[in-house]
């Protein structure tokens, strides 16, 4: 029984290290995600003779700083994921998901 | 500035005689410190703010610079000029104004040279730095090399 409450506690305590260090390394993301957000730019597709002229395109193209801001955003929580695994390096320390735009 | 990871087991002593070398040089907003593939010719030391290290992208058709890791006070970078062959592997610049101590290479190597000891521990601090980008990049690596796998994976189910 104190075997298995010792487990229990040193599992709590692991994941509990796991989530400060990683909410320690993503302090920066998150100062950055309260920054206001910029609204993508979404091209429109050029006038046509039969067409309205206003017809937005299938999938909104955001503006190449919005996709800049988002790359470097990106690059920080791979960072900051990539630095906790450093701290705890398992498997699913390695593999553990961010909110980064790109890869959602 | 003597907490400088460089720096780091050095003797104040020591530190303060290594920091003497240098020059410190004030980088306005937006300056760039140093390109990639230029001539490495000194280390520098973020006395204040904070450098972006950045490497050309191409982006809808342009080239341009992503942030690929910041530089903050106390950090070291440019050690590409005590590697060779001396040139810088990334791309420096001063978003928002900094303050670095420039050292030059060969007056580094001179009192390095000089002082065995001192050296020693400098290019163990250098060893880390590079060590650990090197396991941090590993990891990016290889998370994107599961979404590489991942994506591919998706494409043949679809098709």
């Amino acid at each position: 029984m104190e075997m298995l409450l010792m487990g229990v506690v040193m599992a709590l305590f692991g994941v509990a290290v796991s989530a400060g260090l990683f909410a320690a390394a993503t302090s920066d993301v998150r100062a950055m995600e309260a920054l206001p957000a910029l609204e993508p730019v979404v091209e429109t597709a050029p006038s046509q003779f039969f067409a309205p002229a206003t017809v937005p395109m299938a999938r909104p193209i955001v503006s190449v700083d919005v996709l800049l801001l988002q790359i470097e955003r990106h690059v920080r929580m791979e960072q900051a994921a990539a630095e906790s695994f450093m701290a705890m390096p398992t498997a699913e320390m390695l593999h553990m998901r961010t909110a980064s735009p790109l890869v959602h | 500035m003597q907490q400088a990871e460089l720096l780091d087991g050095l003797s104040p002593r020591d530190a303060e005689q290594l920091l003497a070398i240098g020059t410190k040089v004030t980088l306005p907003r937006g300056t760039v410190l140093f390109e990639l593939g230029s001539p490495a010719d000194s280390v520098y030391i973020v006395t204040q703010s904070r450098l972006s290290l950045t490497l050309p992208m191409i982006v809808r058709g342009r080239e341009e610079n992503v942030l690929i890791e910041e530089r903050q006070t106390g950090q070291a970078l440019g050690w590409s000029a005590l590697i060779p062959p001396h040139r810088f592997t990334l791309t420096a610049a001063a978003p928002f104004g900094a303050e670095v101590l420039r050292i030059p290479r060969e007056a580094l190597a001179a009192h390095l040279t000089e002082r065995p000891e001192v050296g020693y521990i400098v290019m163990r601090n250098v060893a880390e730095i590079v060590g650990q980008r090197l396991q941090v990049f590993q990891a990016m690596w290889l998370r994107e090399m599961q979404r590489v796998v991942e994506l591919s994976a998706a494409r043949e189910e679809s098709a």
